[in-house]
């Protein structure tokens, strides 16, 4: 344990001496700062959003180029010093200087999240005091989100297209959404109902149809009926007191087009109630936590690859999974788009030129579709780590999203780091 | 009873280093391989040396001969592709008896932003020395090769001499039993190298087994107890360095204050005794000794040296 701990500080001392640490860190704070002077439309709300993207956004940037740049150039760089032969000449265990190495970029990356957390939220803190004078009321939001429990989709002319399901209206179909566990801390506050809603409508121009909302309370089987229009790219609002779910937990809520001819798309989480308000400090305490989660994982795959790649391979090699990390959904569907592609061709048949085409499409399927496919499920899915949208959305985290992120990542690090031990202890320090 | 006897010998582990060997090879081979484990170089063919306990053991060879790949080997830096070799009565994979043994690399290669003293202190701790006790040797250590005046300068400064001495100091900073140095004496100046010798010198006297390699051959003359001279990977000759020079039939004479006459009459009755004589000159000393000779006084009268 001495040990491990004696080889994280050396890294630590290391990045520290190195400047690259500190080029990076000031660096992020220059960036969040930025943010103060971004021009903004809109309210005090708006300016708040932008801080905070911005915010975020340089936290994970300059956090991941830090676990790229330090944890990927550190073993091999002392490899090329060949400053590691006279570590292994010591009676260390090799996977004591893999753990020690970890430890030090935990620490590195922890200074880090330090500063520049503790910048952001200052400078969050700062502007919605400054906002907050200028008569906005709210500025920093945690409002309480709650899914749906369960979604129906009843009629027969519903038709699910990739993940979103198609209900025609005129009362040829209809969405029933439920809700469970619904609580807060002040009963009076009002109930808002989001929903995020595709449309399909009869008359294209227009860009909106209406909907009819029944809102239900099983417990006290109160019904409210609310006819609204919904427009393309707008989520519908809808307001409604605490106090109507009279001490009750659940909500049932069913959304129908009006006229047949209008279509409605619906995914699983078109529809949320946001209830109650929880602190903001906290909340971004959750927000930094996800983010540092997404910092080790990356450490994680650097170490992973510095046991058996040289340092600027080490380094594009981590570039890359981040990049594709990031990008899972869209490697998948590049995938299915060209499988559909590849479908019409036989759909419309044909020619001699169209079959040779043809054959190449299916070579192209095989050669890029499935090593793709491959990849975006092998490679980690950083979309468990992105918090921004909480931000901007003035959400509160769920603590499910921290344990699944951190689930995520200590699977991954299980799976990794046996591999860099096996590959480092076998590894010829010559 | 035949039986038997295989069977201990056929259990590495039950086979027994006596008790005055320090390190022990047996058909120590290793062929490097490129990435794509092919084309290999055979580095080193089946060597077989044994070096005694508190002796200073030369290993010789030119540039490439592999001497460097045996040390790795014996300390398990990399892994051999056939035979075994014994450290201390360990095999070489080994990671505990590695608190016994001092290496120096061929190239002083430490942290470059470190200092002396924290060089020293981290290197300690690795061998789990308690704080007290590495302030101690650090001192001690840097006073032994003569590095005090420099001990809070970042090594990126220091010349190649110095960080060969650091190299070995904290190659000593264990106490170690077992001492194995690569070229030791290699990048240094003659004043640099006299006081290497006499270090390593000073260690066999503690009772320290010494093993060195160089292709510095004056080196190894001076202080090696027994030598092996290995070429391309293959051992050629190993014993005491009087074994390999003995030259039975010429004989020298080292005299002072002879006179002319003396010298044609000691000549005279030499060849009467059927005896040739070969040659006969004024002994000339070596540049080495010359080199020394004239620093030395002037490091007398001039005592600061360091900077
Ligand atoms: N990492 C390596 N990969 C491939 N060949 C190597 C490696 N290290 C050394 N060699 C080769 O092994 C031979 C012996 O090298 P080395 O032990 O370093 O020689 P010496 O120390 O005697 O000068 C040389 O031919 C060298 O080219
Ligand atoms: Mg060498």
């Amino acid at each position: 344990m001495q040990q491990i701990l004696v080889i994280a500080k050396q890294t630590f001392k290391e990045a520290v001496r190195n400047k690259i640490l500190f080029i990076l860190i000031t660096l992020g704070v220059v960036t969040i700062c930025c943010s103060v002077f971004m021009p903004v439309v809109g309210d005090g709300r708006e300016k708040i959003k932008i801080v905070e993207s911005m915010c975020f956004r340089s936290i994970t940037f300059f956090g991941t180029l830090a676990a790229i740049l330090l944890s990927a150039s550190s073993i091999p760089t002392d490899i090329d010093n060949k400053v590691i032969c006279t570590i292994t000449a010591k009676p260390v265990q090799r996977t004591n200087i893999i753990f020690g190495k970890i430890i030090g970029f935990v620490y590195i990356i922890g200074v880090l999240l330090l500063i520049m957390g503790s910048v952001s939220y200052t400078l969050i803190r700062y502007t919605a005091l400054k906002q907050g004078t200028q008569g906005s009321s709210r500025g920093l939001l945690a409002r309480e989100q709650f899914d749906p429990v369960n979604l129906q989709i009843t009629g027969d002319s519903a038709k699910k297209i990739g993940n979103v399901s198609w209900i025609e209206g005129g009362g040829k179909g209809a969405s029933v959404w439920k809700f469970k566990g619904l609580s807060s801390k002040d009963k009076n506050d009002d109930l808002a109902i989001e929903a995020n809603f595709l449309i399909e409508g009869k008359k294209r121009s227009t860009g909106r149809i209406p909907v009819k909302i029944k809102i239900i309370n099983p417990y006290s089987a109160r019904i409210l009926t609310e006819s609204m229009e919904v427009s393309r790219n707008k989520p519908l609002l809808l307001r409604l007191n605490g106090k109507s779910l009279d001490g009750s937990e659940e909500l049932t809520i069913v959304v129908s087009p009006e006229n047949s001819g209008d279509f409605l798309g619906i995914r699983a989480d078109s529809l949320r109630i946001f209830w109650g308000e929880k602190g903001f400090g906290c909340n971004y305490l959750k927000g930094l936590t996800i983010i540092s989660t997404q910092f080790l994982l990356m450490v994680v795959i650097a170490v992973l690859g510095s046991t058996f790649l040289s340092l600027p391979v080490n380094i594009l090699f981590c570039l890359f999974v981040f990049f594709c990390g990031n990008i899972t959904d869209f490697m998948r569907d590049l995938s299915t788009v060209i499988n559909v592609i590849e479908t019409s061709e036989h759909e419309h048949g044909i020619s001699g030129v169209m079959q040779k085409s043809n054959v190449y499409l299916m070579y192209l399927n095989h050669i890029i579709k499935k090593p793709i496919l491959l990849l975006s499920y092998i490679l980690p899915d950083f979309r468990y780590f992105s918090v921004g949208k909480y931000f901007i959305d003035g959400i509160n985290i769920p603590c499910k999203r921290i344990f699944m992120g951190f689930g995520y990542a200590v699977l991954y690090a299980l799976v990794c780091l046996p591999i860099s031990f096996l590959v480092f202890k076998r590894k010829e320090i010559a | 009873m035949l039986l038997l006897w295989t069977i201990v010998l056929l259990s590495g582990r039950a086979w027994k280093l006596s008790d005055d060997i320090a390190i022990k090879t047996e058909d120590l081979t290793k062929a490097y391989r490129s990435f794509w484990g092919r084309k290999k170089v055979l580095a080193l063919n089946k060597l077989n040396i044994a070096i005694r306990k508190g002796e200073i053991f030369g290993l010789l060879g030119p540039n490439g001969s592999g001497k460097t790949t045996t040390l790795k080997l014996l300390l398990g830096l990399i892994f051999p592709t056939e035979g075994r070799a014994y450290v201390l009565g360990e095999a070489t994979d080994d990671v505990a008896i590695k608190s016994r043994i001092g290496f120096m690399p061929e190239e002083s290669c430490f942290y470059r932003f470190l200092n002396a003293d924290e060089t020293l202190d981290f290197y300690g701790q690795l061998f789990r020395i308690p704080g007290k006790e590495r302030k101690l040797r650090t001192n001690r250590l840097l006073t032994r090769v003569g590095l005090e005046f420099a001990r809070k300068r970042p090594l990126k400064q220091y010349s190649k001499g110095m960080l060969r001495r650091i190299g070995i100091a904290q190659a000593l900073i264990n106490d170690p039993d077992l001492i194995i140095l690569d070229e030791p004496t290699s990048g240094l100046d003659p004043i640099g190298t006299r006081e290497t010798k006499d270090l390593i010198l000073g260690l066999k006297a503690q009772g320290k087994t010494v093993l060195l390699c160089s292709h510095l051959l004056s080196d190894v003359q001076d202080i090696c107890d027994r030598v092996a001279i290995i070429d391309k990977g293959e051992l050629q000759i190993s014993g005491t360095i009087g074994e390999l020079l003995a030259n039975r039939d010429i004989v020298e004479l080292l005299i002072r204050n002879l006179s002319k006459e003396t010298l044609m009459e000691v000549e005279r009755f030499i060849q009467e005794k059927q005896g040739e004589v070969v040659s006969i000159k004024n002994s000339s000393g070596t540049l080495e000794d010359l080199f020394l000779k004239i620093v030395q006084e002037r490091r007398e009268t001039s005592w600061d040296r360091s900077d």
